[in-house]
């Protein structure tokens, strides 16, 4: 255990102090003297960012359900914090028991974004532990990562000794079986590693080794070792009735980006839009029941006292059973002042019924995504809704009350032209008319419409993973083509960062090339690069001009059918073929079905998709 | 119907901010059943309030708030629901249903806080009692802090001598120091101990490491005449 008297001196200094204390309600206390496991799950990230994110609620409660196994909390330090850490040599400890990290069995990384790299070094440091595999003794906690990022791992393999593809429900407790097993029978990490090599979605970064050809590219990925597997195959939880779903969340003391009851209604999603990595890496689409799913709400509304349950998945409206669920959950909750809230909603299955039902909330803004300005460019992503989507749509909420509108785009899509990028002027001003050409008496609130585009990032495990990145002037350019043709004062046009799409590129398709650039720009101070305050492009570069590699190779090189991928050892269980297809029908613009409607045959194995849905 | 609640705040739960406060009871009453009446309106929210809300990172035994309730329960059952899903830290102490319309926060006006803190020089406790003394008895204690004067923020001057009504000093262990003040809360003057901490800090005699100092409020008092009045 840390020193207490030490962390409360500085944490009367500290901005939110309360993101370093633990103690909510619902969070687990165990004796850490008494169990056989302790692992420490710790995203890379702030308290409050964490503390929203879905996947950390879930291990959290299904580690610490198990009796000999302690599940506690670790997030990046604020920048204050550390610094005050640092001064006063308070190693980084779990909100819990306030123990040090470092004499932990696992530490347990979820990779949700690439710019959060910096910080996992950073936490290894703080908590004294040596940033490469190679480097660790058995004293060490295993560092062990999994989530979406996973799926490349590759930039930073040299520093995990563990990463789990896929869906950690199953595998995370099959995998601390087998470590209690090993504990208690004499412990050998070399034989342990190799032994759980080849449980499927267990991939060991440091029994491969990565021939490279003279230009750059992969030659092969050889296998150092019999138990480690060519092609690693991603876990997915077959039945989610009967997985284990949490009936209890922390409550946070601090208010959190998501702070509510969230309820996860399915995984996967049928619309194939091709530049979202998420829509091919959960396939197939599994549903959770409408029984089930009331039952879980009353727990965790029962556990947590909130006042407001959220529906989460990719697309919500494409649950079979939402109208019933919708109307089930407020006939539930309706008078107990719980409220149901509706994220991830589509133009195209905008149900005016649904929204009508849960009237009761709050209208503030509404936000849709229809990710390209031009209808030719939504096609090439495979983006299934038009304009007349858009329309219905929009009406249907001014009608309704509704006077704030929030629009998403991307710039830089592939076949990307000018008149393209100034469809997004188009449809904020369709918006605005559609406001105002309302009779006077008819509209109601203050209106606005706020544009915000982001720079397309090209995904591993997408039909764009082919293609090269835009170059950060010509996202500046287009950027600003859109912003100096708006003059309106109600449309509103944001755009993000070219600089930070460009580095994160640059990570999303990298190789193990990549891992000496990271501690490099670590060394440099690099840290919450994802927030745009504390990224620095010029630490970067300088990073990459040090280590003699070439971002642009990463991010802006076009890649040929035929070249071997870092990732392509993982099998998702879409083929590569079928992305591939899938590019070459964007290139034409044609659009591919949602695959509820056909299979549109993307190579995942006895999809029961055709059995729950029409 | 009002209920008057007195309750603490403890340990680590000291860096709980008022409105995150708000937020934890107004949980803990929809879990623990409590009927709490609320607000009309578009956006509907729990009518409670705390009395004179503690600054972050300072500990207190006994805080007060009022609930208005939409019918009358039994005050023993409601500090045992709502005391098994609050932390242990934050615990309710008492419950009643006051005689007087008047709200809490109106009624407030002195609190007593203990206070911590490490000296640097080596002084004993008679000295360390003479400095006080001096101190208060100098005529006016002076602080700056910053005043909002229409939209601009700016530096006033401000002497918060008539705001303290005694220190006691009631302990010193190596170098540590324990003392007790009784303080100015609510609308008739407030002080904030913070700046009692920094203007006490200012007094080069007594040598004061302001980053040590720990507090505690012990108690909330109405005035009554000459005499100072627990609300519960």
């Amino acid at each position: 255990m840390i020193n207490k008297k030490k962390l409360d001196k500085i944490l009367n200094k500290v901005e939110k102090p309360a993101r370093y204390i633990g103690m909510e309600q619902n969070s687990v206390i165990k004796d850490l003297n008494n169990v056989k496991v302790k692992f420490a799950f710790c995203f890379p990230d702030v308290y409050e960012v964490g503390m929203s994110h879905l996947g950390l609620h879930i291990l959290y409660n299904l580690i610490n359900n198990e009796k000999d196994y302690a599940c506690e909390r670790v997030f990046s330090p604020w920048v204050d914090m550390e610094e005050l850490m640092r001064k006063e040599n308070i190693p980084l400890y779990t909100l819990e028991n306030k123990e040090e990290v470092k004499n932990f069995d696992f530490l347990g990384f979820t990779l949700q974004y690439e710019m959060s790299y910096t910080n996992i070094l950073n936490v290894l440091d703080l908590s004294g532990i040596p940033f490469l595999s190679k480097d660790r003794t058995d004293e060490d906690p295993l560092i062990i990562a999994g989530g979406p990022c996973a799926y490349n791992p590759e930039p930073i393999a040299d520093m995990i000794d563990i990463i789990v593809l896929g869906e950690g429900e199953e595998v995370t407790l099959e995998l601390l079986d087998k470590y209690k097993e090993y504990k208690e029978n004499g412990w050998d990490k070399e034989t342990f590693l190799r032994d759980i090599a080849s449980i499927k979605g267990i991939y060991i970064p440091k029994f491969y080794q990565i021939k490279y050809k003279e230009d750059g590219t992969i030659d092969e990925m050889i296998p150092l070792v019999d138990e480690a597997p060519r092609v690693i195959e991603k876990r997915m939880v077959r039945d989610l009735d009967t997985m284990y779903s949490p009936e209890t969340m922390i409550v946070p003391y601090i208010e959190t980006i998501h702070d509510r009851v969230v309820l996860e209604i399915f995984r996967g999603c049928t619309h194939g839009c091709r530049f979202c990595q998420a829509g091919m890496l959960y396939r197939p689409i599994r549903e959770k029941s409408t029984s089930r799913l009331m039952e879980l709400a009353e727990k965790l509304v029962q556990s947590t006292g909130y006042e407001d349950v959220s529906l989460s998945s990719l697309s919500t409206c494409d649950y079979s059973q939402l109208q019933l669920l919708v109307s089930s959950l407020m006939g539930e909750f309706g008078d107990r002042n719980v409220g149901v809230s509706l994220p991830s909603l589509r133009l195209d299955s905008f149900s005016i019924d649904i929204l009508k039902e849960i009237e009761k909330v709050r209208k503030s803004g509404l936000t849709f995504a229809p990710e390209a300005g031009s209808q030719r460019l939504r096609d090439v992503i495979n983006k299934g809704v038009n304009e007349e989507d858009l329309v219905n749509a929009v009406t249907y909420a001014f009608n309704e009350g509704w006077s704030r509108i929030k629009l998403y785009f991307m710039i830089g899509l592939p076949t990307e032209t000018d008149e393209d990028v100034l469809g997004i002027k188009e449809l904020s001003y369709l918006v605005k008319d559609l406001f105002f050409d309302r009779p006077k008496e008819e509209r109601r609130g203050n209106f606005s419409v706020t544009a915000s585009a982001s720079c397309f990032v090209p995904k591993p495990f997408t039909p764009f993973q082919w293609v090269k990145q835009e170059s950060i002037d010509e996202f500046r350019r287009k950027a600003y083509l859109v912003k100096d043709n708006i003059r309106d004062n109600k449309v509103t046009f944001n755009y993000h960062d070219a600089e930070l799409s460009y580095v994160e590129a640059i990570f999303a398709r990298g190789d193990r090339k990549l891992s000496k650039v990271l501690i490099n720009a670590w060394e440099k101070g690099a840290r919450f690069d994802g927030w745009s305050e504390h990224f620095s492009f010029d630490l970067w570069l300088e990073a990459f001009e040090d280590m003699g590699i070439d971002g642009e190779f990463y991010a802006l090189r076009q890649r040929n059918m035929d070249e071997v991928f870092p990732w392509d050892f993982i099998d998702i269980g879409v083929s590569k073929k079928y992305l591939y297809k899938e590019y070459q029908k964007a290139i034409a613009g044609e659009l591919t079905n949602d695959c509820r409607l056909k299979c549109t045959g993307c190579g995942i194995q006895d999809c029961a998709m055709r059995g729950v849905f029409n | 119907m009002i209920l008057r609640v007195k309750f603490n705040k403890k340990n680590y739960l000291k860096y709980i901010g008022h409105l995150d406060l708000l937020r934890l009871f107004q949980r803990t009453f929809n879990r623990a059943e409590i009927p709490v009446k609320y607000s009309e309106g578009f956006n509907p929210h729990p009518k409670f309030s705390i009395a004179n809300p503690l600054s972050l990172g300072i500990e207190s035994e006994e805080e007060y708030m009022d609930i208005d309730l939409v019918e009358k329960i039994n005050t023993e059952d409601f500090i045992k629901r709502m005391n098994h899903i609050l932390p242990k830290d934050i615990q309710i102490l008492d419950a009643i249903y006051p005689d007087d319309e008047k709200s809490i926060s109106a009624k407030l006006s002195w609190a007593l806080y203990e206070i911590r803190f490490d000296i640097e020089k080596d002084l004993s406790l008679d000295e360390v009692k003479s400095i006080l003394e001096n101190w208060l008895n100098s005529g006016e204690i002076m602080i700056s802090r910053l005043r909002k004067k229409g939209k601009r923020k700016v530096m006033k001057e401000e002497d918060i001598r008539p705001l303290i009504q005694m220190i006691q000093v009631k302990e010193k262990a190596d170098n540590e120091v324990t003392i007790e003040s009784v303080m100015r809360v609510g609308d008739g003057g407030n002080l904030r101990p913070f700046d009692f901490v920094d203007a006490l800090g200012n007094n080069i005699e007594l040598g004061m490491d302001v980053d040590s100092a720990s507090l505690i409020r012990k108690a909330l008092y109405i005035e009554n005449g000459e005499r100072l009045d627990k609300p519960i």
